[in-house]
């Protein structure tokens, strides 16, 4: 596990941070680039991993951690409650509190050798971004690799340059929108369908998965109808959080804590827990 | 081990000592209002006149090591400086009966174990000395200690046991960890105790009239019952109040949420319950238990199946408090027979 960072030595206590990147994804999606007030980097997750982001007096809440660089972390942050819209309107420069990293991680050296196929949905797309960073940085170590991503329409698809960029140089992109749109030439209807219709290959190939729960759901079903095994179908959970060190007792599924224990599980570990995603 | 005796009558001597350098916290009020209280070192008399050591307290000791709301951090809106409360120093607690000793060993578990150790808790945690009282008469008929694996007379957990004579004039008292023989010094220096004769005995304990039995295998039964349409039916009468994860002395749920005064943003960690609606919600809707059934099972699950297979104890030590107080008739112990019979 890589080192936790905080304040004081207190795990609930966030570091002094400052936003020193704000990019807009979609109309309700801003990726923010994170820096210790003191130009640090706040810690160095492995992908997959989380961070508790926070604003003074307003709130806290956990979210993955998308990207990072020598001295950042990233997170692409949709706007749906309180401390989301209030991140929103922040500007460059404006203080930010981190604590983290939470959470185990996507299973990166476990995967070397495989192809890879990345099946992502609106926001989804974030937490399993930090992975495909990793691998593309460390290509000659993995297969083939796919990325299978779709959104409610063009607008809201997110990280654009990387789908219609800097990917397409590295990976298969294979981009669907839910309903026809003027101006989109490229597929049309939902992630869960467009994957069967894709029917890759479960032959030595891993697939990591994140989107809403609906959407997760029904892709979760597809893989395995394609006869992928339970343990290359791998998926990371959401779930509310408050202290993110184990105790706050919120985020269990079972005896598992999200925090703690996952977020990312594969589909037969998923098994073993009750069913209350 | 030794056992000393300590006098009813020498109990204000007692606990002046301990208010020497101790915050002590003992049971004081009545009914309702009977919950530990921290005394205060004013008038030695009157302190101990006002504890009162009849009965389990309605409101557990838990909030001495996990207060029902504390402040984690401030930080200034304009400066972004980051103030952390003081720690608290050494601290007593006074007349806890077993089963909330027990209770105790639960609250480290989830606080202390598992990866993460919490700051706050373990500070008060290793300054905190536990005297325990033994029960001599039945607390409630609510009371099932004895079917969960304590005892109204069980030492565990305890750094001093109490444990009444029988002519109710007098506690033989056993010290039995480190903790304890410092106060057994304290005391010896302010002469509050004495040698205990041959009269000086204790009663057999009590025994709970109320069994509940509880099998071995129980997490595996209650889980292989989770689409178990008895949840449903459980959950019918719950109000969703959250009386029974208050006055539980294992309950450790909290909420973290922040307060603005005076030009600071105050982080405060406070109970809350997994019974309430909004407990699991997340920002944009989606809650994965979403009506008093999951709740409800995710309340008991985690109480007598999900610790249990995180940290090896039941989160339940039979101290009848919620089965006494929940003002619909939910009733844990019906939970655990029920789950025997699966």
């Amino acid at each position: 596990m890589s080192d936790h960072n905080c304040c004081n030595n207190n795990p609930l206590v966030p570091l002094q941070c400052k936003l020193i990147g704000i990019t807009e994804e979609t109309p309700d999606v801003k990726t923010f680039r994170i820096q210790c007030a003191d130009g640090s980097k706040p810690f160095t997750p492995l992908p997959g991993q989380l961070a508790m982001i926070s604003l003074a007096g307003i709130g806290e809440a956990m979210f993955s951690i998308t990207a990072q660089g020598d001295d950042w972390i990233e997170s692409a942050i949709k706007r749906v409650g309180l401390l989301t819209e209030a991140l929103h309107s922040a500007d460059i420069g404006d203080a930010i509190g981190v604590r983290g990293p939470y959470g185990n991680s996507f299973p990166a050296d476990a995967l070397k050798g495989k192809d890879l196929l990345f099946v992502g949905g609106g926001i989804g797309l974030a937490p399993v971004r930090s992975l495909i960073l990793h691998v593309l940085k460390n290509k000659a170590d993995y297969g083939e690799i796919d990325v299978l991503y779709g959104s409610r329409s063009y607008a809201d698809l997110v990280f654009k340059a990387d789908l219609f960029e800097n990917w397409p140089k590295q990976l298969n992109t294979h981009i669907t929108i839910d309903a026809a749109e003027d101006g989109w030439d490229g597929h049309v209807g939902f992630v869960p369908s467009y994957l069967e219709e894709k029917a890759f290959s479960p032959k030595n190939r891993a697939c990591i998965v994140c989107g809403p729960p609906i959407m997760i759901k029904f892709s979760l079903e597809a893989l395995e109808r394609m006869g992928f095994a339970k343990e290359n179908i791998i998926t990371t959970l959401e779930m509310r959080m408050k202290c993110g060190i184990g105790k706050c007792g919120r985020c269990n599924i079972g005896s598992k804590y999200i925090c703690l224990d996952g977020p990312v599980f594969t589909l037969s570990e998923l098994d073993e827990l009750p069913d209350e995603k | 081990m030794t056992q000393k005796l300590l006098l009813k009558s020498a109990l204000p001597a007692a606990l002046t000592a301990l208010l020497a350098d101790h915050a002590v916290f003992a049971p004081t009020g009545e009914a309702e209002r009977h919950a530990f209280t921290c005394l205060s070192s004013a008038e030695a008399s009157e302190t101990a006149d006002a504890v009162n050591l009849d009965g389990l307290t309605t409101i557990s000791p838990k909030e001495i090591l996990f207060p029902r709301s504390e402040t984690l951090y401030g930080i200034g809106l304009e400066n972004g400086e980051i103030s952390t409360p003081e720690p608290t120093g050494p601290t007593v607690i006074f007349g806890v009966r077993p089963c909330d000793v027990r209770s105790i060993a639960n609250l480290d578990c989830s606080f202390l174990e598992k990866g993460f150790v919490d700051t706050a808790y373990v500070q008060r945690r290793e300054n905190l000395t536990i005297i325990a009282l033994a029960c001599k008469e039945l607390q409630s008929p609510a009371c099932f200690c004895d079917s969960m694996g304590g005892g109204p007379a069980s030492a565990e957990g305890a750094d001093i046991m109490l444990t009444e004579t029988a002519d109710g004039k007098a506690f033989l008292v056993s010290f039995l960890t480190a903790k304890g023989e410092a106060i057994e010094k304290l005391w010896e220096t302010a002469s509050v105790l004495t040698e205990p004769n041959s009269a000086d005995t204790a009663p057999p304990p009590p025994v709970c009239t109320l069994k509940v039995d509880k099998p071995q295998d129980l997490p595996a039964k209650l889980m292989a019952a989770f689409d178990d349409p008895a949840w449903e039916r459980l959950s019918e009468s719950c109000l969703g109040c959250g009386t029974c994860s208050y006055i539980c002395p294992t309950c450790y749920c909290f909420d973290i949420d922040t307060e603005i005064s005076g030009g600071k943003a105050e982080q405060l960690r406070c109970w809350d319950c997994c019974m309430f609606s909004d407990y699991s919600r997340m920002a944009g809707g989606h809650d994965p238990r979403p009506t008093k059934k999951e709740r409800l099972r995710n309340r008991f699950l985690h109480k007598l199946a999900y610790f249990d297979e995180r940290h090896g104890r039941t989160l339940c030590v039979g101290c009848g408090r919620c089965i006494a107080k929940c003002p619909s008739g939910v009733d844990i112990a019906h939970v655990i027979e029920w789950g025997g019979t699966l």
